[in-house]
């Protein structure tokens, strides 16, 4: 007798609308008991070894799935899970449908500044939790009528480590600066502010952080300009 | 436009010559250590001993005489200062004599640069993997911005590293293929080593605690070998993966010494059909250091107005990649 037939349920869900590919994992728009629901299902990487593969997706998928339906129960916006296969890598959710800060960076990116106040007080409140996000990027931040919701959460770990708490902040900071280097001026400091004085242990975290970038290899330590720029 | 390029940050003291893009000279003198690793001050005093043979040799190949060079372009940095000083002398001694005009290259755009230039990708993902980095960097608004790099050692000192722990090298690398490659052939995998990707970071000296770890307690050496590289590729690959998904590009450049790793190779193709991109390692003769990378970056920032006076052109040990900008960027995608 099967009990559990995971390829039948892939299959099943082949022909709802693929809205995202990410890095790790294919994002479909369908419905779930009626509701619009998002299927996020963790791929096979060809480029893996099977084993670590297969123990990577069902370890990310269950502590994804875990994380997301603890930090809803405290108020955190999150989509909702509706149902989790780890060993076939699928998590059912909630549908979101919003723009990411990513997104709205890349469009509009005056107004959008001032969101980044409500990221770092959200994301301090994340880490009172005990919950650290691990791939805190402006990807996986969504605004929603003025809300923010956190979404991607398979890097995700149950943590109160400092230095786990200043990788969030690291990760972010280096995501404005790689993909928005002109917001990062303002932006940052402005979340970097508001996760101050929000967060507990705030300095000792930021501290770190700033020691994680020190921990890169060449990293900058004094401004130089002595190139000589000129047009010929 | 004739340009010279001179190369001496780690164990190789290069001279190149570029016209207009076309290799005229490329000589190499690559310090092997006979046990251990690579210790500065013998590495720069091997280097006096060959930059002025390695320079006249250049020319010679090249058919020119030094007046008729335009530019000479200097690996100012990042890496070891001993080697650095020795470059940056021979470069300063000869554009102050001659007065030709000094460009500083930075070593690691300049590993980028070859392998944008030779595979002709436009606007790719890279992925840097060298002795001493491990980096996946891509354009955006005017530089290499850092994606992601790992956390504590490189790639290639991960396995140079083990390498000689376990008593497999020096020398790393045999016949074109890597020691522990080569000692991975008939391994299979080992569960529980550590993975550490963190966000779009990785951290590999787990990795190689953990192995040292399961030498030392006699596990098979082959499948230590085996593991510890599917598992640090793997991390590599996915890290890559996520820039790729993150900025949307549609090329992968692979660059830097470790680009002519067959299995890091065969991975990166592998992910790049599954996400239906373009992917190209840079060609074997210019994955490692070399002269040539250097005259090439120099020849397209000298055509952007780069230059620099030799009482200027200090070495940078630590000179980081996404400080350097990059005016020349779709110059040569252009194709010259």
């Amino acid at each position: 007798m099967v009990l559990f037939d995971g390829s039948r349920i892939l299959k099943g869900i082949e022909g709802f609308d693929l809205i995202k590919k990410g890095a790790e994992s294919e994002i479909r728009l369908g419905t779930f008991l009626g509701e619009k629901a998002i299927y996020k299902v963790r791929l096979r990487k060809a480029y893996m070894h099977h084993y670590l593969d297969s123990e990577l997706r069902y370890s990310r998928t269950k502590k994804e799935a875990r994380i997301m339906m603890s930090i809803k129960e405290k108020g955190i916006n999150a989509p909702l899970v509706y149902a989790v296969y780890p060993s076939i890598g699928l998590i059912v959710m909630e549908y979101i449908g919003a723009p990411s800060l990513k997104d709205l960076l890349s469009s509009n990116s005056e107004k959008v500044l001032g969101y980044f106040y409500e990221v770092g007080v959200l994301l301090s409140r994340l880490h009172s939790m005990g919950i650290v996000h691990g791939d805190f990027t402006t990807s996986n931040v969504l605004i929603k009528g003025g809300e923010i919701f956190l979404i991607d959460f398979g890097l995700s770990e149950f943590s109160s480590k400092i230095e786990d708490r200043a990788m969030d902040l690291h990760l972010f900071r280096r995501a404005i600066l790689s993909t928005h280097p002109s917001a990062f001026e303002r932006g940052f400091h402005v979340f970097l502010d508001a996760y101050a004085s929000h967060a507990k242990e705030a300095d000792e975290v930021i501290k770190r952080s700033q020691e994680i970038e020190l921990r890169g290899r060449y990293v900058e330590l004094r401004r130089r300009s002595k190139w000589n720029m000129h047009s010929l | 436009m004739i340009v010279m390029g001179i190369e001496s940050t780690a164990h190789t003291f290069g001279v190149g010559i570029v016209d207009n893009g076309k290799v005229l000279a490329d000589v190499r003198s690559r310090y092997i250590p006979k046990k251990g690793g690579i210790l500065p001050r013998e590495v720069a005093e091997y280097f006096s001993s060959v930059a002025g043979s390695s320079v006249r040799e250049a020319l010679a190949s090249a058919g020119i005489g030094i007046k008729e060079v335009n530019a000479i372009g200097i690996a100012l940095g990042p890496g070891m200062g001993p080697q650095l000083r020795i470059g940056a002398s021979v470069a300063r001694v000869i554009s102050a004599k001659y007065g030709i005009p000094l460009v500083p290259v930075n070593h690691a755009v300049a590993h980028i640069e070859i392998g944008r230039y030779v595979t002709e990708l436009k606007d790719p993902v890279v992925l840097y993997v060298s002795g001493g980095n491990t980096i996946i960097t891509t354009y955006v608004e005017g530089r290499y911005r850092v994606f992601g790099e790992t956390l504590d050692i490189a790639l290639g000192n991960l396995l140079d590293t083990f390498a000689r722990d376990v008593g497999i090298g020096p020398p790393y690398i045999i016949d074109g293929n890597h020691v522990v490659d080569v000692c991975a052939e008939s391994g299979k995998y080992i569960k529980g080593f550590p993975y550490v990707v963190k966000g779009q970071d990785v951290s590999l000296s787990g990795l190689l605690t953990a192995a040292e770890n399961y030498a030392r307690n006699g596990k098979e050496l082959s499948d230590i070998c085996y593991t510890l590289r599917e598992v640090s590729f793997s991390s590599v690959a996915e890290v890559t993966e996520r820039c790729i998904a993150h900025t949307n590009k549609k090329e992968l450049l692979l660059t830097g010494g470790v680009a002519a790793n067959k299995v890091l190779n065969k991975k990166l193709e592998v992910l790049s059909s599954e996400r239906g991109i373009d992917y190209r390692p840079v060609p074997f003769r210019y994955a490692g250091d070399n002269g040539v990378m250097i005259a090439l970056t120099a020849w397209f920032e000298f055509q952007s107005g780069i230059t620099i006076r030799p009482e200027d052109a200090y070495i940078e040990q630590r000179w980081r990649l996404d400080e350097v900008e990059i005016p020349w960027y779709y110059l040569m995608g252009q194709g010259s």
